[in-house]
């Protein structure tokens, strides 16, 4: 614990962490709001526009993240029983008898599954779903969005597979025999031990995933479906101000992704369990004792 | 001093292997109600092997166990149900990472013995005061020292109520301050009538509290006798080489 007295009422102000962080963010906006300014004084870019448009474009925004949402969800559900096997599966295949029989196709079914997902460009994978889903559906109206939706689920089940894996296989041996020898049955073992510390470990690449699944649902753009890049194209184009279209909807993508990734940032810290998962940096100590009581609630 | 009846556990002709290795070679032995025994032998001699097959964590190749006159490594009898009477202690703690301590001892009140929070919950900390960590309640295991965390194992596998402890070298992995916090807990649970099998070499432990003593080498039982006199006059070559390197 530092001595207050010993500093000065200035130099603790700058030891807030959440103080820096303000002067960083503050300090950005200045200089990127000049070098816009400039470009907008010389005609490059322009303000007006932007002004007066950004309301159309929120309509876009709301279907990408709607598209982002379900997908994401879609795959996290698949991704933890596919997870699983592939984590567990070895084990019970080399166990043999009836739990190989059941194993065996299980394992390399998903296993393939996350081999040819990861192993494709997403795009390919968004085209051949949209072509199989339209021929089916034909007709039905707004059929391209569930295409894309179902093509981004396909995606990120592949994905998020590997993530839970790398979390389940990170939980020791030595609690699940814990668990194991106190007579709890694999699944309470798995309720209660494998799946909340697997989850703790891999909260930072899910996150990283759903970063990546909204960035790439812009390529829906190219299956028709009117997302925040269609809208962007749409009004670049049709009024023939692409670089404010663009810059535009790029901070579109910002505004949904910085405060997600700093909540998920600020989560970590504020639902920290000592000994589990990222470390606790010394000079953030003070911050996170702060919004501790927050986990009281 | 103790009610010689039938055995708690008993263990006859076990054997397993682990791919080539044969770790136990027909294994013999039996535990009474009340009594302490404790298994010492160099290591990979067999001894935590024999541990896990009791409590089933491994299952025996060929031979049988008995609880209470029980056969329980028969596949109508589900593990979970043999485990939950048998408490172990692992030398690693092995607490629950992500629980406190006091959620460590409810977890298996309220999962396996379906105990309603509140009940399972008094029974916890009943179980940590004896332990003597009932101001740990709320600490997470990385807040605890080693002897601590031990503390709060043994806790953990009381609440239970077992019939049997297993302990797993359960000072081996502290630091020399913390031992005899353990130690101390674990002569209580003697003193209180607890069946106990402990692999441990603790000497002074195994002379004051274990009624028997077996030295295990090599997969097999060498030597059993009360503690006393097999340290004192060891029958076997092998025994003698063995206490003299614990000895040092």
């Amino acid at each position: 614990m530092r001595d207050p007295g010993r500093d000065s009422g200035w130099r603790r102000v700058w030891d807030e962490p959440l103080f820096k962080t303000g002067v960083g963010i503050v300090g950005l906006l200045a200089v990127v709001g000049l070098l816009l300014t400039a470009l907008n004084d010389i005609g490059e870019i322009s303000f007006d526009f932007m002004a007066s448009h950004w309301s159309f474009l929120l309509r876009y925004a709301l279907t990408s993240l709607e598209a982002t949402v379900i997908s994401f969800a879609v795959g996290f559900g698949l991704a933890i029983p596919m997870g699983l096997v592939r984590a567990f599966g070895p084990g019970m295949i080399r166990r043999g008898g009836l739990a190989r029989g059941v194993a065996s196709p299980l394992y390399a079914i998903v296993t393939g599954y996350a081999e040819v997902i990861r192993g494709t460009p997403a795009l390919v994978q968004i085209f051949l779903i949209q072509f199989w889903v339209t021929s089916t559906f034909q007709g039905v109206p707004g059929i391209s969005l569930w295409a894309g939706i179902a093509a981004l689920s396909v995606n990120t089940t592949g994905y998020q597979t590997e993530v839970f894996r790398a979390g389940f296989q990170s939980v020791g041996q030595g609690q699940i025999e814990a668990a194991k020898s106190i007579g709890m049955r694999p699944t309470q073992t798995f309720a209660s031990i494998t799946f909340p510390q697997g989850l703790r470990l891999i909260t930072l690449p899910l996150a990283n995933e759903w970063i990546a699944l909204f960035k790439a649902s812009s390529l829906l753009w190219l299956i028709a479906v009117q997302e925040l890049l269609w809208g962007m194209d749409y009004i670049g184009t049709k009024l023939n101000h692409p670089i404010d279209a663009f810059i535009l909807g790029s901070f579109f993508y910002l505004a949904i992704l910085i405060p997600l990734s700093r909540a998920v940032t600020f989560l970590e810290r504020v639902k920290r369990i000592p000994g589990l998962g990222v470390a606790e940096p010394q000079r953030r100590a003070l911050f996170a004792a702060r919004f501790a009581r927050l986990d009281r609630v | 001093m103790i009610d010689r009846e039938k055995p708690m556990v008993e263990v006859r002709k076990v054997r397993k292997s682990f791919g080539d290795l044969e770790v136990l070679r027909g294994i013999d032995m039996q535990v009474k109600k009340g009594e302490v025994l404790v298994i010492v032998g160099p290591s990979g001699s067999g001894k935590s092997t024999l541990l896990r097959c009791i409590n089933l964590l491994i299952q025996p190749d060929s031979g049988d166990i008995f609880l209470e006159g029980v056969k329980v490594n028969d596949p109508d009898i589900r593990p979970e149900w043999v485990r939950q009477q048998i408490g172990m202690v692992f030398q690693s703690f092995n607490l629950f990472t992500h629980l406190t301590a006091l959620k460590n001892v409810m977890l298996g009140l309220t999962k396996v013995k379906r105990l309603d929070g509140l009940e399972a919950e008094k029974i916890a900390r009943y179980e940590l005061e004896r332990v003597g960590l009932a101001d740990k309640a709320d600490a997470y295991p990385a807040q605890l020292s080693g002897g601590q965390q031990q503390r709060v194992a043994i806790a953990r596998a009381l609440a239970l109520n077992p019939k049997v402890m297993l302990f797993d070298e359960p000072t081996s992995a502290l630091d020399p301050e913390f031992i005899h916090e353990v130690l101390d807990v674990m002569t209580k649970l003697a003193n209180e009538g607890m069946t106990m099998v402990v692999v441990s070499h603790e000497m002074g432990f195994a002379k004051s509290v274990a009624d028997e003593l077996i030295f295990m080498d090599n997969g097999v039982i060498v030597e059993v006798g009360v503690p006393e006199e097999v340290f004192a006059s060891p029958k076997t070559d092998r025994m003698r080489a063995f206490i003299g390197k614990i000895l040092g």
